[in-house]
């Protein structure tokens, strides 16, 4: 069972999720926040991307929708937490 | 410069005729192969100019169409020859003396496909350089070449500083995204640069050139097993030949819309515009945020053409973005690069019903793609031989064999090798691995034979199957991947005894990134083993973990048992 969540919870959720799983090799990138974009700096490859995607998934109880969502929303921390609390 | 190619027999082998070709395949073939242009020997006497040839006879029937669209700009055909044109002469106004490439630094930028426009209407190959690759590795590479003319995009601009302190030999720079370069004049006084406002008019250049079919079209760099990479030089008639196989064969008109995944320094770009702008067609270069997720890039441009590695299709499913029906408007949807599960195409033709989906493969040797197979959703599923979709046939004119090298005769199972039109003549000064990989064969004379050091099936009905590599080169998202390269950077980072890097995890038949494992060193720091990797390696190399082990597994032959570490990754 999930409960609802705020967006700056989800935003924390996400942070720590993305410090423990970045790609390797980024560990000089300074500090992730809910701005940073996760593909274009190189945190995230594909992959890594799904896989937060199932995370956020599983945590929220939301399913994500990114069928009419532009990427440069998505690829930010706070853009992508924002889409999931749209269907919460 | 040249391959160095020296050619070796080995031994004597059963040769197998391009026999392979369905009949209605090559009597639709054949007739289009006649009424399209004249043959190459016939072109080049008649002023041929080489890659570019098509660009501008497009740019000539139809100026005002759209050639180009990157992010929020437009380009027509006029005005992208306009901006290659500039480019163009600029390198020839600046030339002291003749040389045969030039370099381009730039991605997904109108500057990027004016840059291998304006090089190529200058009558020289271009050498795509990757502002996301290490900057030593562009270094490496843009030395090896041997270019004298580096183009550079507004998104390369900030590498400029680490890139060119080390260069030995003067380059000129063109800058046509940068008004001012006094900076970077008085940081390397030994370089000559040109900024936008000192670049020559493009106005009244007429691209008057003349090509030899043999010169070389494009220099790519792949994975080399020493640690160096490995220049694969592609020929004007090697690519004339694709380029000419496939617009026929994918009726490509005007009305095409082109998606544009590939990096230039992946050799699937060359498709991308190529074949896009042979016949007029537009050219939607796919932002790199689009790139892993396209689904509404594609609706919203109306692509008809579409063109990636296997990988998107996965994405896309596990995001739940390919729908039956979401796609419409495409009419080809193609893929290469690496095997294409069956699933996969099922699931892409559902998505985009009005789409031919054609599974496409060749090394980079061969030029861009030398086989094929098009998924029939009614019979296909059965041709599939491990839920992979076959590789299929080679393209009408190109040969294939398939060889047991060992055992020296022609089998069932073994080693692809192909020759033809399309096969280049070897690596780029290079004759020892040219020497390995570019052979003859006694029965084929003078024949010319690529060996892919691909493992392949051949069906009763000539159909090819890949089954994995003979060595340990892999597919990482498409990308090609010498291991050994891997553990040259790992070796000298960690001091290990022993390293092996192994593709990891696999799915559908495709790597999705690559594992280490090290042993003999007591302390290893993971973080700077792999920051040092990423310095010298490109993002889909690095390794994603490293794991520490007392010794190495070994099989029976004494060597390092990768399928045991394999069994370990499994198990872990």
């Amino acid at each position: 069972m999930t409960v609802a969540m705020s967006e700056a919870q989800l935003v924390d959720l996400v942070i720590s999720w993305v410090q423990s799983n970045h790609r390797p090799g980024n560990s000089r990138n300074g500090k992730i926040s809910a701005d940073t974009d996760l593909i274009a700096g190189g945190l995230l490859d594909s992959f890594g991307f799904i896989d937060l995607i199932v995370f956020i998934e599983s945590q929220s109880g939301c399913k994500i929708d990114l069928t009419d969502v532009d990427p440069s929303e998505f690829c930010v921390v706070k853009g992508l937490c924002r889409i999931t609390l749209r269907n919460q | 410069m040249s391959s160095g190619r020296e050619t070796q027999s080995i031994k004597p082998l059963e040769v197998t005729l391009p026999t392979s070709l369905r009949s209605e395949q090559l009597v639709r073939i054949d007739s289009q192969w006649a009424s399209s242009r004249p043959a190459l020997a016939t072109a080049t006497r008649m002023r041929y100019k080489g890659l570019i040839q098509g660009f501008l006879d497009s740019a000539e029937r139809f100026a005002s169409r759209e050639a180009l669209v990157v992010d929020d700009k437009r380009l027509s055909y006029r005005e992208l020859r306009g901006r290659a044109a500039a480019i163009a002469r600029t390198i020839l106004d600046r030339e002291l003396e003749s040389f045969p490439l030039a370099a381009i630094l730039a991605s997904r930028s109108v500057t990027a496909y004016a840059g291998v426009l304006g090089i190529l209407g200058t009558g020289k190959g271009y050498v795509p350089l990757n502002p996301k690759f290490p900057v030593d590795r562009t270094r490496k590479m843009l030395v090896l070449s041997g270019s004298r003319v580096l183009v550079v995009g507004r998104e390369a601009l900030g590498q400029l500083h680490r890139l060119l302190p080390e260069i030995g030999r003067t380059l000129t720079v063109i800058l046509p995204d940068l008004d001012d370069a006094a900076d970077l004049c008085a940081a390397f006084p030994q370089h000559r640069f040109v900024s936008s406002r000192q670049m020559s008019e493009g106005a009244g250049f007429a691209f008057d050139i003349e090509v030899d079919s043999a010169a070389v079209a494009y220099l790519l760099f792949t994975s080399g097993s020493t640690g160096e990479p490995k220049g694969v030089p592609i020929h004007h008639s090697n690519v004339w030949s694709y380029i000419e196989y496939i617009s026929n064969r994918y009726e490509v008109n005007e009305r095409d819309r082109f998606s544009q995944e590939f990096d230039m320094t992946f050799d699937l770009s060359v498709h991308d515009m190529f074949i896009c702008w042979e016949r007029g067609a537009c050219l939607f270069s796919v932002p790199e945020k689009s790139v892993m997720l396209p689904a509404k890039f594609i609706r919203d441009h109306g692509l008809t053409m579409w063109f990636s590695v296997p990988s998107v299709v996965a994405l896309l499913s596990n995001m739940r973005l390919l729908q039956p029906r979401c796609f419409p408007s495409l009419r080809f949807s193609v893929f290469c690069g690496e095997p294409l599960a069956a699933a996969h195409a099922q699931h892409w033709q559902e998505a985009a019903p009005n789409s031919i989906v054609e599974n496409l493969y060749g090394p980079t040797e061969t030029t861009i793609a030398i086989s094929h197979y098009r998924w029939d959703p009614s019979k296909s599923p059965q041709e599939c031989l491990n839920g992979i979709v076959p590789i299929g046939w080679p393209f009408a004119g190109q040969q294939c064999r398939v060889a047991d090298h060992e055992r020296g005769e022609v089998s069932e199972t073994g080693e692809l090798c192909l020759a033809g039109s399309q096969v280049t003549d070897g690596y780029w000064n290079d004759p020892e691995k040219t020497r390995r990989q570019f052979v003859h064969f006694p029965e084929t004379g003078e024949t010319l034979w690529y060996r892919t050091g691909d493992l392949v099936k051949r069906g009763e009905n000539g159909c090819l199957y890949y089954l994995g590599r003979i060595d340990h080169q892999v597919k990482i998202r498409g990308y090609r991947v010498e291991l050994q390269e891997i553990e040259v950077v790992l070796r000298k980072t960690s001091q290990a005894e022993q390293v092996v890097a192994v593709p990891w995890p696999v799915v559908d038949g495709s790597a999705d990134g690559v594992v280490a494992f090290v042993s003999g060193v007591s302390n290893v720091d993971d973080l700077h083993i792999l920051d040092r990797c990423r310095e010298a390696l490109p993002d889909y190399m690095v390794p994603r973990k490293i794991y520490r082990l007392e010794e190495m597994p070994l099989n029976d032959n004494r060597k390092i048992d990768r399928k045991r570490l394999v069994k370990l990754l499994e198990g872990a």
